[in-house]
């Protein structure tokens, strides 16, 4: 199998006013094509910044960060833009659904974005919809979704250009145990197929066992990396602690 | 690996599934449309901005119009005299109504020039009319040549610029007759009863009677414009050793109306201006020396700046509630010029439909204040200045919100 994000030695730090905040110390990992990864960890662990540096979002300031074969850092803000527009999806923990545009419309997006017409990016979007079970949902607004319809169209805004990696930020955090398990399987069934990626940063643990591996992060460093949930030095019942 | 359930996705519309970093440089109409639901969709500040834009283009619309309508009542008595190719006059004269009389000889001069088809005498002055009722009122009373009748009123409304010809003849201009020439009521409270044909007025101790009323473009003053013959003008007017305020004049067909009006000048000592040379002095004389364009400028710049200030503060405010939205359309692979554009798109719409908004309020006042006291006069360029302070204004306004949108670092999706 064939690795989809290779990491070697990644560093990023924030610069406030005059002080120099690491966020990432070196960090390594490889993720495989077809995998779903999930990262996990105390906030302010640098989670978000290395599914930033992955998604080509933000520029590393060292070591290498290879996603399918080319580094974001390498590449020019135009060629970033396009990397982002045709590789990646994305998945909000705030779902960040346009509010002025039906569920249909913001399926339709990344489609758009990436130059199809709209009546066929529309009809994409709307079997997107039916397949994360929102079918009757097509022209209806965000603000007349629950959370958890909420999130299926995101999910669904993520699949519909076919991207190879989807990022996920907290996908279930905001929602109920059993939502959470519904938008998961959604995960395991749709978005994996075709051999798609999938990095979810997650706090979550009741939704850990959906992993293939997951990768435990500290102080800007991956610490442990598990097969299960079982594996984990923390317990998968229990928030990951600082000190896992 | 996990098989979905429904079937593997195809690669959507026969891309490949390969790595294609690209740029992405060209986009479809429909994003557009992501802008302006964006936009029509927040009703509010929708409203808000157009709100702004409109009343910005209506200030400046109305205001400049006004402006316009005052600087052409000045020169009001020059556009319903086409007549004369050259309008000869002391050098002295500063505008239309700054009168330097002439000795009567001057006509002569004038006639004796070579180039002058024909030259006539015209009298502008200022006369105290005694109103039926016992007031007075100051009228601007027009000599006309008497064989001629040359610079008569453009339109009659009653009766024709020939009975001028008939004993005491004068014509009053029609607002004058409905208004400050008006007879009162029988009583106090009664409406005032228009002066018609018949009627008679009392010029300067001279009994005058009205033959014709005519319609004339209004003047800056706005006093009554009578018209009459030049020799009974010379009979209204107070004996004074000159009183012939211009000599208006012809050019034979074939001669170049400069070369006779620099020959005018060398042989005679006068001025000769064309009309619209004329027209430039007078109006140049009251942009000079008066408070007017000062005035109506302030009132056009404080316009757009209102305009700014609104649609300005209100599209920022807007750019600020959609910030997370556009971040998420650039982490999704939207450029910082397809998102420049769209804000462009967004506002341009505002501009537009609010500068017409604010010029068709604008154009109303014109129907409405149509033949009033209000000088009102819309020329094509009025409409096309506000055009361009509208555009002006949504470019700023973009270009503000660009900034804002320039720097907006898209991990801004992340944050909860």
């Amino acid at each position: 199998m064939s690795a989809a994000i290779v990491c070697r030695d990644v560093t990023k730090s924030y610069l406030t006013g005059k002080t120099v905040t690491p966020a990432l110390r070196g960090v390594n990992l490889e993720v495989s094509e077809g995998e779903l990864f999930m990262l996990v960890g105390p906030s302010g662990c640098g989670k978000t910044t290395l599914i930033s540096v992955i998604a080509g979002i933000l520029n590393h300031d060292g070591g290498e960060c290879r996603i399918f074969g080319r580094d974001p850092n390498e590449m020019s803000d135009e060629e970033r833009t396009a990397y982002r527009g045709k590789t990646v999806g994305f998945v909000f923990q705030a779902y960040n659904l346009i509010p002025t545009l039906t569920t249909a419309e913001n399926v339709s997006i990344p489609l758009l974005l990436n130059g199809i017409e709209r009546a066929p990016a529309l009809e994409r979007a709307e079997e997107m919809l039916v397949k994360v079970g929102l079918k009757e949902k097509l022209r209806t607004l965000p603000s007349e979704l629950s959370g958890g319809q909420q999130q299926r169209v995101a999910i669904a805004r993520a699949l519909a250009h076919n991207p190879r990696l989807i990022v996920c930020d907290e996908p279930t955090s905001a929602l109920d145990h059993t939502t959470g398990g519904e938008i998961m399987e959604i995960f395991r069934h749709e978005a994996l197929s075709g051999n798609r990626t999938l990095v979810i940063v997650t706090h979550d643990s009741r939704i850990f066992h959906f992993a293939d591996r997951i990768a435990v992060m500290d102080d800007g460093q991956i610490v442990q990396v598990a097969n299960s949930p079982a594996e984990l030095s923390f317990g998968s019942n229990k928030e990951p602690s600082k000190h896992a | 690996m996990p098989v979905s359930a429904l079937g593997p996705f195809r690669p959507p519309f026969g891309r490949s599934h390969e790595v294609s970093p690209e740029p992405l440089t060209s986009y479809h109409t429909p994003v557009y449309l992501i802008a302006l639901k964006m936009l029509i969709g927040n009703r509010g500040k929708f409203f808000a901005m157009l709100f702004g834009v409109a009343l910005t283009a209506l200030i400046i619309t109305q205001q400049s119009s006004i402006f316009i309508g005052l600087m052409s009542r000045t020169v009001g008595f020059i556009f319903d005299t086409p007549q004369p190719d050259l309008w000869v006059m002391d050098p002295k004269v500063q505008f239309v109504d700054d009168i330097k009389p002439l000795q009567d000889t001057k006509l002569f001069q004038v006639r004796g020039v070579e180039g002058v088809e024909w030259a006539v005498p015209l009298y502008k002055g200022q006369l105290r009319a005694r109103l039926s009722n016992g007031t007075f009122q100051t009228c601007n009373v027009i000599g006309l040549d008497d064989a001629s009748l040359v610079a008569g009123p453009p339109t009659m409304v009653q009766g024709s610029v020939a009975d001028l010809r008939r004993a005491d003849g004068v014509i009053v201009d029609e607002a004058a007759a409905n208004g400050k020439l008006a007879k009162p009521g029988p009583t106090p409270d009664s409406p005032k009863i228009p002066l018609k044909v018949g009627d008679t007025l009392e010029l300067n101790d001279n009994r005058a009677i009205v033959v014709g009323i005519a319609r004339a473009t209004r003047t800056f003053q706005s006093q009554p414009i009578v018209y009459t013959t030049y020799s009974r003008a010379m009979r209204f007017a107070p004996r004074e050793r000159k009183l012939l305020s211009f000599v208006l004049a012809k050019v034979r067909p074939g001669e170049d109306v400069h070369t006779v009006a620099a020959r005018l000048a060398q042989q005679t000592g006068l001025s000769a201006y064309t009309g619209q040379e004329f027209k430039g002095i007078t109006i140049r004389y009251f942009m000079k020396n008066t408070g007017i364009p000062i005035n109506f400028g302030m009132a056009v710049g404080l316009g757009f700046l209102v305009g700014v200030a609104i649609v300005g503060q209100t599209f920022f405010s807007f750019v600020v509630d959609n910030m997370r939205y556009l971040g998420i359309l650039k982490a999704m692979g939207a450029s910082n010029r397809l998102l420049f554009l769209m804000i462009l798109l967004q506002t341009s719409l505002v501009g537009v439909i609010g500068c017409c908004l604010g010029m068709g309020l604008a154009s109303l006042t014109s129907i409405i204040s149509k033949n009033s006291e209000l000088a009102f006069y819309m020329p094509w360029q009025v409409p096309v200045v506000t055009a361009l302070a509208t555009a002006l204004i949504t470019l700023i306004t973009a270009t503000f919100s660009l900034r804002k949108v320039l720097t907006l670092e898209p991990g801004i999706v992340f944050r909860g």
